[in-house]
């Protein structure tokens, strides 16, 4: 019996269609059922996405579900929320942890509070923010929403609808933090959250007992400028999500376009690309180790670490005219040709990053200071990575295989041989040396590609105002810090209906309640470095 | 020729006395001793500094400071006008008298200590017969003052940053203070211009051999913590509490606890050159009498900032080499490694000692 | 822990620890990698990629290509440009539509390269001269074409 069936005998009352993935849209009330069944009976163990959605007439969710045993393999789960003025939904995340964080943000952009939720703030926005700002009816008046020029106090209350015996919904409020806990801000200025990240940290001494992100200081609203651009003009904004990774996130958006158009894409362009993905990470790892070096007060492993990425941004310089904001793949390809030096350059580089691989281990990952303070700290379960969808070098460091390059394989992935990095210990050294290994099985895959890209076209024409056909479409790209999905909801016009992005650093934030606990303040920084989170993806 | 700077002491000296009454000769003498200590203390900070800034620089494969003159050698003059010239920004809520005064306890503290050393033959402002006592004692005060600021500024970083100092401070004050026991041991002497004196010969490291050069990586790594620097500079460790202890400090009260940072880097480079290489004096081997009197033509000022400069740059390798301790590790390694070191090596030195093993 | 792991603790920690000396000892003799910039800046070659400013080239003649379509300005997701046109007697006596002003807001850029790709006639280009901070941000409003300057005539 296939899936279909198997889910159709099951969801009795569900409408199951067959569109890019297979769609499952059940009615509200249905929306527990449906997804109690997934979860438990049928597997569905990885909440991929949650993106909130305005249809015109109702609000409501669309689901992005897998399987751990097959994390590719993705199966939608719709529903709407009927009501505009007062919309409910129930919550999921009690079957997927990360449904928290996410049904949070659905609220702050769409108001649909989800009942059950244990915290129902709104997630990026102020308390008292005006409006949704992703429902189709927003008022963008800025006198709604005044600049505000004094800062405003962060509540310890959450407010959270709870579920009464005789089905009606009554709103309880709880403290996150009494007034007796000696609370210390960690952030949003501070030397090492890699950015406006605000976690405030509840101390026992050294030790802490309690960790609350607090999100959003650079929330830009990049989904919904996406709904009123046409689809080039999209692609700028992708690198300036998660800027360590601006390959692979244009590469996701660009091929999500392109298989909606059926366009049939050049050999060249798919080797050009992966290459570029790939010297990609190894730039994000290299900074991810170096900052994480600098976190716990390595200064010069931090130098040294900078002085190697330098290498590939003038690599990137060279051939894409830009070093951290590269813009080089367009819809039908990229946007110039290698150059010939191109190939030297990248050969040059292989073997030096190959030495200096084996010096940043003698000089950091042997120091018995640094293994020391990783050993053993802040460690995160397989179950707990599943769970909260914590995927890219910190879930498999915890045994979440999650390559979406094996899994889901694009570009020239299924024509190179290379290891999934995968271990088992699931503690801060884990995930520190899952990029240090990470770095060298990306050198593998380049070595690979780098003499046999094949002749061709680098880039096909396409039309002058490009219309996806009416349908929903995602795709998905491993990037530098996990699986990174676009999801482009389209009517056919010359804009997208609705861009979702599937954040890869939110999950990552989402878990450095649980596994930092009765660590050290020092461990929580060396946590968040080994985590590698990058804030302007987290708040899009 | 003569190049010693005792002998302008001499001179100097002799010219007072011979035109002034005792009573102002010995005045004016004191006056400018301590004046030129204070200058001392605040050029030896610049060019520390300078020091600093460059050798990291290397080690990180940069150039380093530049800009200001040739090499950048003005650099740190530049930034220490303007530390004096910069606005000291009242914070609310502090303890005032105890916020204020904590600065200069901390550069009290180790201008007491740095005026202690002897920096050349006959060149030492103060010399005790407990010298060695008097040096841990008074360099053990600026623990207070970083305490004071921690506590005074009102500001959980900082209070973080003192508690985690007052925890290493003692920890560590243990183990500086066994290892110059083991050469007090061996000397006899708690006088500093003795402990320089016996070295004529032969410096103590080489007298006492494999202790005494025990004692001597326990002194510099204990001596590096007290220092508060990296590794162990937890109290201030940038990337977890901003800047631990001196968070609210601006201007100048901030540029004391600088200044007193890169001098007490010197200060512990003199004390261990003094106690454990022979402080001023030039480097002897017995039975080489021609060496010997070579070594004697360099000054004892350059032999005795030779060795203090070569220990503070061993020091600045290992401060841009390894990563900052966790508070707990820091207190392993001194309990539980350097602390039951030196007390087994305070066991061999005076077996050593007894039975007259030493040179 | 055991004595003999203590005891090896020891060994192990003070050989890590020398191996990282080693390590930035060996960094200390190696040559700096600094650019040293403004000093290195008549030699320093920007690769012929790099997006800096947007600019109009103009040959000898005082003349661009620039045809007042506008189609740079709808593609500029960031509405960095703008077109300003006028319309000018021809010689043939019909009224043409010419390029008045080519107005680019440099401070409002994310240098996409949307306009250039997009360009029927190849009249914009990005240069590589990449000093272009200014103190005032009206600075960064520029205008493209040349004072005076015409349309290049289209060689026959």
């Amino acid at each position: 019996m296939d899936l279909q069936e198997k889910i159709a005998s099951l969801l009795p009352s569900a409408t199951i269609e067959q569109a890019q993935y297979l769609t499952i849209s059940v009615a509200k009330n249905d929306l527990r059922k449906a997804a109690e069944t997934l979860r438990h009976q049928l597997g569905f163990d990885i909440l991929w996405s949650l993106t909130g959605m305005d249809w015109g007439t109702a609000l409501g969710v669309v689901y992005h579900l897998a399987s751990s045993a097959k994390p590719g393999e993705i199966v939608v789960l719709k529903t709407q929320a009927e009501d505009r003025e007062n919309p409910m939904l129930h919550t999921v995340c009690d079957l997927w942890a990360t449904a928290e964080l996410n049904e949070r943000e659905v609220y702050a952009m769409f108001g649909i509070r989800f009942i059950n939720n244990p915290d129902m703030r709104k997630l990026l926005l102020n308390e008292n923010w005006v409006g949704f700002p992703l429902r189709k009816d927003y008022n963008a008046d800025p006198e709604l929403n005044p600049l505000n020029l004094h800062s405003d106090e962060v509540s310890d209350l959450r407010p959270k609808l709870v579920e009464q015996a005789d089905g009606t919904v009554k709103e309880e409020w709880d403290e996150i933090f009494t007034n007796k806990e000696y609370i210390v801000n960690i952030g949003p200025q501070h030397p090492a959250t890699h950015g406006v990240l605000h976690f405030r940290v509840s101390l026992d001494g050294e030790a802490i007992k309690k960790v609350d992100p607090h999100l959003g200081y650079i929330h830009r609203g990049i989904e919904r400028m996406c709904e009123s651009l046409t689809y080039p003009q999209m692609l700028h904004l992708t690198d300036r999500l998660d800027y360590l990774s601006a390959h692979m996130n244009r590469h996701a958006i660009c091929m999500c376009v392109e298989n909606a158009l059926q366009l049939e894409i050049p050999e060249r362009v798919k080797y050009i690309r992966t290459l570029m993905d790939e010297l990609t990470r190894i730039a994000s790892h290299l900074l991810a180790w170096s900052c994480m070096c600098m976190d716990m007060g390595g200064l010069t492993a931090f130098i040294y670490g900078m002085r190697d990425r330098e290498k590939i941004l003038s690599i990137f310089d060279d051939t894409c005219g830009g070093r951290l904001i590269t813009n080089y793949n367009i819809i039908g390809g990229v946007m110039a040709d290698i150059k010939p030096g191109f190939q030297k350059q990248v050969k040059e580089f292989i073997p030096y990053m190959r030495k200096m691989l084996k010096e940043h281990n003698a000089i950091y990952t042997g120091n018995v200071i640094a293994k020391n303070r990783m050993t053993g700290i802040g460690h995160m379960s397989r179950e707990l990575s599943i769970n909260q969808v914590v995927s890219g070098p910190s879930g498999r460091a915890s045994g979440f295989s999650s390559d979406m390059r094996k899994h889901r394989p694009y570009g020239a992935y299924d024509k190179v041989k290379f290891n999934e990095i995968m271990r088992t210990e699931g503690d801060t050294f884990a995930r520190y040396s899952a990029r240090l290994e990470e770095i060298s099985a990306s050198l593998d895959i380049i070595e690979q590609l780098i003499d046999n890209i094949p002749e061709g076209q680098s880039l096909v024409k396409t039309k002058a105002v490009i219309r996806l056909p009416e349908g929903e479409y995602m795709e998905w790209v491993e990037a530098a810090r996990g699986a990174f999905g676009v999801y482009i909801c389209s009517k056919g016009e010359k804009t997208p209906y609705r861009v979702k992005f599937r954040s890869t650093g939110m999950p990552l934030v989402a878990v450095v309640d649980e596994i930092s606990r009765d660590e050290k303040i020092a461990d929580l920084i060396a946590i968040g470095g080994s985590l590698d989170y990058v804030v302007p993806d987290i708040d899009r | 020729m003569n190049l010693e700077l005792r002998t302008l002491m001499q001179l100097i000296d002799e010219g007072l006395r011979a035109n002034l009454p005792k009573f102002w000769a010995v005045a004016i003498e004191c006056l400018s001793v301590g004046l030129a200590l204070l200058a001392g203390y605040a050029v030896l900070a610049m060019l520390l500094i300078y020091v600093e800034r460059k050798v990291c620089a290397w080690f990180q494969v940069r150039i380093g400071p530049n800009r200001v003159g040739p090499f950048g050698i003005f650099q740190t003059v530049a930034d220490t006008l303007k530390m004096l010239l910069k606005e000291v920004i009242p914070i609310n809520h502090v303890d005032r008298f105890l916020f204020y005064t904590a600065p200069f306890v901390v550069i009290a503290a180790s201008m007491l200590t740095f005026a202690a050393l002897p920096f050349a033959k006959g060149i030492q402002a103060i010399d005790f017969n407990i010298g060695v006592f008097y040096i841990m004692a008074i360099s053990s005060i600026s623990i207070l003052g970083i305490l004071l600021a921690g506590w005074s500024s009102n500001n959980k970083f900082s209070m973080i940053g003192a508690m985690r100092s007052g925890a290493q401070m003692i920890s560590y004050e243990l183990s500086v203070g066994l290892s110059l026991l083991a050469i007090v041991m061996l000397s006899g002497t708690m006088q500093l211009s003795t402990l320089v004196e016996q070295q004529a010969d032969l410096w103590f490291i080489f007298q006492g051999h494999v202790p005494a050069f025990i004692a001597f990586v326990i002194y510099l790594i204990a001596g590096h913590a007290e220092t508060n620097r990296g590794p162990f500079d937890l109290p201030e460790a940038e990337s977890e509490l901003t800047a631990g202890f001196h968070t609210e400090y601006s201007g100048i009260h901030f540029g004391f606890f600088y200044l007193a940072e890169y001098l007490n880097m010197f200060i512990i480079a003199g004390i261990a050159a003094t106690v454990f290489l022979g402080g001023w004096q030039p480097l002897h081997i017995p039975g080489l009498d021609g060496f010997n009197y070579v070594m004697d033509f360099i000054p004892s000022f350059i032999w005795f900032l030779a060795k203090v400069f070569f220990l503070i740059f061993l020091s600045l390798w290992v401060r841009w080499t390894f990563p900052r301790l966790r508070i707990d590790q820091l207190l392993h390694l001194e309990w539980k490694y350097l602390m039951p070191l030196s007390l087994l090596n305070i066991l061999i030195m005076a077996v050593l000692v007894v039975m007259g093993w030493h040179f | 822990m055991t004595f003999s792991s203590y005891i090896k603790s020891w060994g192990v920690g003070i050989k890590s620890l020398a191996t990282g000396m080693s390590i930035s000892m060996m960094n200390f003799w190696r040559k700096p990698v600094t650019e040293c910039y403004p000093e290195n800046r008549h030699t320093l070659q920007m690769s012929d990629r790099f997006r800096a400013v947007l600019t109009m080239p103009h040959n000898a003649n005082n003349e661009h290509k620039c045809t007042a379509c506008g189609i740079c300005q709808l593609s500029c997701p960031n509405d960095t440009i703008q077109v300003i046109s006028k319309t000018e007697a021809a010689e043939d006596g019909k009224t043409k539509k010419v390029l008045d002003r080519h107005v680019y807001k440099l401070g409002q850029c994310t240098f996409c390269n949307l306009c250039v790709m997009t360009c029927p006639s190849g009249a914009i280009v990005f240069s590589q001269d990449f000093e272009q901070s200014v103190y005032t941000r009206s600075k960064l409003t520029l205008q493209l074409n040349q004072p005076g300057s015409v349309l290049e005539k289209k060689q026959a």
